[in-house]
């Protein structure tokens, strides 16, 4: 049975890959596209039936591995494939139709955005952990053309720059991999096993606290530049800027959450070894550093999705801050807010991919009126903007007000004060640029017209979730995010 | 397989290691864009070398197919397509340094020292082994930071390139040195990300110097604030 459930998830984007990769027909693309994302995602649903109880399952010779976390990270990964899938389908027909993009090019696009959805998905289900490192590497490989997807200047350069950065820090990761297998090796039976997660857990207290924690120091620093945690965040906004919108969506609700994903179970590990405050401390500065370095950006932008870039950096920020804590009430939000994350960050890129379609223009100074000309997506985007940016009755402001209860009552008051007043200032950053893109007269003639009907009720699903987690946690979720919550606690 | 006459293996991994560690100086005080290649070829055949001298002076054999994909990855296939994209783009010279080659290579010399400190601190752990094979740790992590010094100080894309996969080595040495290298699986695997890495970032030099004229990243700046 459970063979079957990680097959499925593994071998679903697999199998999409190499469709598309022998097909070539603008519908079949599609339909394969969605099809597999829709799979996907009923099976990850399944896999989080048969954790519910908070048990792991396993494939028989032991090279993957689910539990409660990657179950609850699964969801959140196959849901955003699926609406990018989705949404995909008519903004790519659009651009086709404005001659941007030729035939070769959707094609391709098609094929790595499987390929992308497969390699998460190898980093996710991976017991051992260099596997693990493997996906995450080919997750860089297989979104480097997407990102340079137009072959303009600009995005050949984002792209090189995605490439080297991602590349030389997950190097380093790869190295802190191996000093964790240095440790693990005298102590794990079967030195084959020494790499896997389910084992090197059952021997932390033994593994050697020294290496361990320099070992912490270059993951952090390797799945850190991954996540676009501060300092090496420096690739996110050119690559989040110029990649295709859909694309910047799933990057930033997808593969944001796969490198925190890779981080956490680290965490837990290093954790469970070294004990104490040596790696919450690391996360509290990290993130607080990397939610502060985004704040300036954020309040200086010209261009709106690389405003959206610096807040990924800003949120990726709360949540490793929020997993510092180490409480479990703060595991919990800082859970709670992967999800709720994800679901503004759709909500942001894919509206402002409409708003591009509409006005042609990425500049937020060129953008005017948009209420006037795309009521729609106009009001999907000022109300994102208020659920982005943790307003009631949206669930990134539960997530963020259990974050800081959490904060509080462990005693880190001056922290999250710092927290609470970066918070606040990204929020009047936000609200000025777009109350400008909303209201006012449109200064140019505005030549495209509204998105498709498909793309705009599925933004509006978006909304409505996000509204539904401000105002009502449904028990089957809580009881997930407890059990991932369980995960974290080692 | 029955180790053999462990004292000269141990000498031959002595000098391969440091003459490794050479090449990676010599590429940092060279101009010549061919020569980081060739560099970059003899130091991974280096590798290859000392990974079949754990295989010979161990008896680790799963490191056997590591080393072959080493030489024939890195020591040959790599450094052949690299040599193509030279001369496709007729860039030939670094020009611009950020930091002179004098200063670079006492900068690298501190490098050394930084790194055998913290390789001592890795060994003081209960399990270690004296053998040459950990005495390698210092040299490997040297390799990863010169690797991460020659990507920060030089401007052409294809330094940049060779800055990374001297990291590579660096990173691959040290899983050599202190755990005799990862499950065969894993490196194969690690291999072939590598090796899809250098495809794409030779298919961006080409793209770049199409846009740019010349692949300086300097000219990479339109997207600073």
């Amino acid at each position: 049975m459970s063979t079957i459930i990680l097959g499925l998830l593994l071998g679903l984007p697999v199998a999409g890959t190499l469709l598309c990769a022998v097909l070539h027909q603008r519908r079949i693309l599609e339909t394969v596209t969605v099809s597999v994302g829709g799979l996907t995602f009923l099976s990850a649903l399944w896999l989080v039936a048969e954790v519910m109880q908070g048990t792991t399952i396993s494939s028989s010779e032991g090279w993957l591995y689910a539990d409660a976390l990657s179950a609850y990270i699964i969801i959140i990964i196959s849901g955003s494939a699926l609406v990018v899938a989705l949404y995909s389908t008519g903004y790519l027909r659009r651009q086709i139709r404005d001659g941007k993009v030729s035939d070769r090019q959707l094609w391709l696009y098609y094929l790595l955005l499987n390929a992308f959805l497969c390699t998460m998905m190898v980093v996710l289900l991976s017991n051992n952990l260099g596997f693990l490192w493997i996906g995450s590497e080919a997750t860089t490989l297989a979104t480097a053309f997407l990102v340079a997807f137009y072959e303009r200047e600009r995005s050949i350069e984002a792209a090189w720059k995605y490439v080297i950065i991602c590349s030389v820090g997950i190097g380093f990761a790869l190295f802190g991999i191996i000093l964790t297998y240095y440790s693990a090796l005298h102590v794990v039976p079967g030195s084959g096993n020494a790499l896997n997660w389910s084992s090197l857990m059952l021997v932390a207290k033994d593994l050697d606290p020294a290496v361990l924690k320099l070992a912490f120091i270059f993951i952090l620093v390797g799945f850190g530049t991954k996540a676009g945690l501060a300092p090496l965040h420096t690739w996110k906004p050119d690559a989040y800027g110029e990649a295709p919108t859909p694309i910047s969506a799933l990057m930033a609700a997808g593969l944001v959450n796969v490198a925190l994903y890779s981080l956490m179970r680290f965490y837990v590990l290093v954790n469970t070894a070294v004990g104490g405050t040596y790696a919450p401390t690391l996360f509290m500065v990290f993130g607080l550093v990397s939610m502060g370095i985004a704040l300036p950006f954020i309040l200086l932008q010209k261009d709106f999705k690389r405003m959206l870039a610096y807040s990924s950096v800003e949120h990726v920020g709360i949540i490793v801050f929020a997993i510092g804590i180490g409480t479990p009430l703060a595991y919990f939000g800082a859970l709670l807010h992967l999800l709720n994350n994800a679901l503004a960050k759709m909500v942001l890129f894919l509206t402002a991919g409409n708003v591009r379609l509409a006005y042609g223009s990425r500049l937020m100074r060129r953008v005017t009126g948009a209420i006037k000309v795309i009521p729609v997506s106009a009001s999907f985007l000022i109300v994102g903007v208020f659920a982005l940016t943790g307003w009631p009755p949206f669930g990134v402001f539960i997530s963020e007000f259990t974050i800081v209860t959490a904060g509080i009552d462990r005693g880190y008051v001056v922290p999250v004060i710092f927290f609470i007043a970066i918070i606040a200032a990204v929020f009047v950053g936000f609200i000025y640029y777009t109350s400008r893109m909303v209201f006012g007269e449109p200064n140019v003639p505005v030549t495209g017209g509204e998105a498709e009907p498909l793309a705009l009720w599925v933004l509006g699903l978006l909304l409505a979730a996000l509204l539904l987690l401000g105002v009502y946690l449904p028990p089957p979720l809580e009881q997930v995010i407890e059990n991932a919550a369980r995960v974290l606690k080692g | 397989m029955i180790p053999v006459h462990l004292p000269l293996v141990e000498l031959l991994i002595d000098i391969f290691a440091a003459s490794i560690l050479v090449t990676a100086f010599l590429i940092v005080s060279s101009r010549s864009l061919v020569f980081y290649i060739r560099l970059f070829a003899l130091q991974s055949l280096l590798l290859g070398m000392v990974a079949l001298l754990v295989v010979i002076g161990y008896g680790e054999t799963h490191i056997l197919i590591a080393a072959i994909l080493t030489i024939a990855i890195k020591a040959i296939a790599i450094p052949v397509v690299l040599t193509r994209v030279i001369e496709r783009i007729h860039v030939q010279k670094e020009i611009r340094f950020r930091m002179s080659i004098t200063a670079s290579l006492m900068f690298c010399g501190g490098i050394v020292i930084l790194a055998d400190s913290v390789a001592q601190s890795i060994l003081r752990s209960p399990h270690a082994e004296a053998s040459a094979v950990t005495r390698v740790l210092s040299v490997s992590i040297a390799m990863m930071l010169i690797g991460l010094f020659i990507m920060m100080t030089r401007q052409k894309a294809l330094t940049q390139i060779i800055g990374l996969l001297t990291m590579e080595n660096g990173v691959f040495l040290s899983g050599l040195s202190i755990t005799y290298g990862m499950p065969l699986i894993v490196e194969v695997g690690i291999f072939f990300d590598i090796l899809v890495a250098v495809l794409i970032l030779g298919v961006f030099v080409f793209r770049i110097n199409k846009t740019f004229e010349s692949i300086s990243i300097d000219s990479l700046r339109s997207l600073r604030h």
